[in-house]
């Protein structure tokens, strides 16, 4: 079993939980830094991201975690946090990383992780690579299907059906609204809600794009190729898959996804 | 007619089968949905599905399916058994 570094990382006045799994070969054959998803999603996917990010150690790549603010065990509650935070963690830990290794940037990020690694990397030094699974592609889309949390657990407990206005009108006055046990700032609903999976400028880069699907033989999403499209515009040499494997950040039971593990290591193999 | 009716009845066969593929994977039933008729009841009597589960449900038929479902289209009749669920999809797919 690999071996890793389980420590805090200060960050502003709090700190971030952080996870380092060491290159397992005497070759470092790159930097990852694995930028999780949102709410509970990322509860779910921590199974996933753990196994994953043993098997890029094992394959020589030195994979950093953390745990954003608010989220995990990192300092404060979900209600700090905003996207301009969550931008500040990762350039802390990019910076982190940068002490311990030079080997090639890789961002890897899971749903709106990838929103997160893509809109970050203007703050960047250094023009990273990216890994994205089953990305968001519009953040103001996905907060929508996010309030639709409240308003289902609403309508199934019989309550009215304005549950949705109700929230626009919470944080419209400037207060944090809760959905699914999380508390949520209108700061951060409103940075989520504007930012999309663009392609960074002056950021040329390689991107692994792996859409998740349960079904045999699948194509890429007509969204996801208008989207891959946009990206090689703009200059950046795009892989897209789809691999086959449960939607584990979303699935009642925690599931595992052996095949994207294989994929994701072999396409990043292949970069360069 | 008769043929029109055939075809419907064809088509609510294909979304069943849709729908319960997307329900073993959203709630982990490993097959149990095979059993399940028109008649057997989802919410209430399926612990797994609580409204996270719901959400993930809506999300995912959005997108096989490809319409979208507004907020106010959504009730907990819908989900009361498998044919509801059946018919509400049947009914987006044909309006």
């Amino acid at each position: 079993m690999s071996s890793r570094e389980i420590f805090f990382l200060p960050v502003g006045n709090g700190q971030r939980l952080c996870v380092f799994h060491p290159p397992q070969t005497s070759v470092e054959r790159g930097a990852v830094l694995y930028i999780h998803p949102f709410a509970e999603e990322m509860n779910k996917s921590r199974r996933m991201a753990t196994l994953q990010s043993r098997a890029l150690a094992d394959a020589g790549y030195g994979v950093l975690q953390i745990d954003l603010l608010g989220c995990g065990d990192s300092s404060g509650d979900f209600s700090d946090a905003s996207w301009e935070a969550w931008r500040g963690d990762v350039v802390h830990a990019v910076a982190w990383l940068r002490q311990r290794t030079s080997a090639p940037l890789t961002l890897w990020g899971l749903r709106v992780g990838c929103l997160l690694a893509s809109n970050v990397a203007v703050d960047l030094q250094e023009r990273p690579n990216f890994i994205f699974w089953q990305p968001v592609l519009s953040g103001k889309q996905y907060w929508q299907q996010f309030m639709r949390l409240k308003m289902v657990s609403e309508v199934l407990s019989g309550d009215a059906k304005c549950a949705i206005e109700k929230l626009r009108q919470q944080l419209a006055a400037g207060n944090a609204v809760e959905v699914a046990g999380y508390a949520i700032s209108p700061i951060l609903a409103e940075g989520l809600a504007k930012v999309e999976l663009d392609s960074p400028v002056r950021n040329i880069g390689q991107v692994i794009w792996l859409d998740i699907s349960s079904r045999e033989g699948g194509g890429l999403a007509p969204v996801s190729q208008k989207r891959i499209e946009q990206w090689q515009l703009a200059g950046f040499k795009v892989n897209a898959k789809v691999v086959r494997s449960p939607a584990f950040w979303q699935t009642n039971e925690i599931e595992d996804a052996p095949e994207l593990i294989a994929v994701t290591i072999k396409a990043l193999e292949s970069l360069q | 007619m008769f043929a029109l009716d055939s075809m419907l009845l064809e088509l609510a066969l294909q979304i069943k089968q849709e729908i319960l593929a997307i329900l073993d994977e959203i709630l982990s039933l490993k097959g149990r949905g095979a059993s399940f008729t028109s008649k057997t009841p989802l919410l209430g009597a399926i612990p797994e599905l609580d409204s996270m589960a719901v959400v993930a449900l809506i999300t995912t038929l959005e997108e096989r399916f490809g319409f979208s479902i507004d907020d106010d289209e959504i009730d907990g009749a819908t989900f009361a058994t498998l044919g509801s669920l059946v018919d509400f999809v049947q009914g987006k797919l044909t309006a």
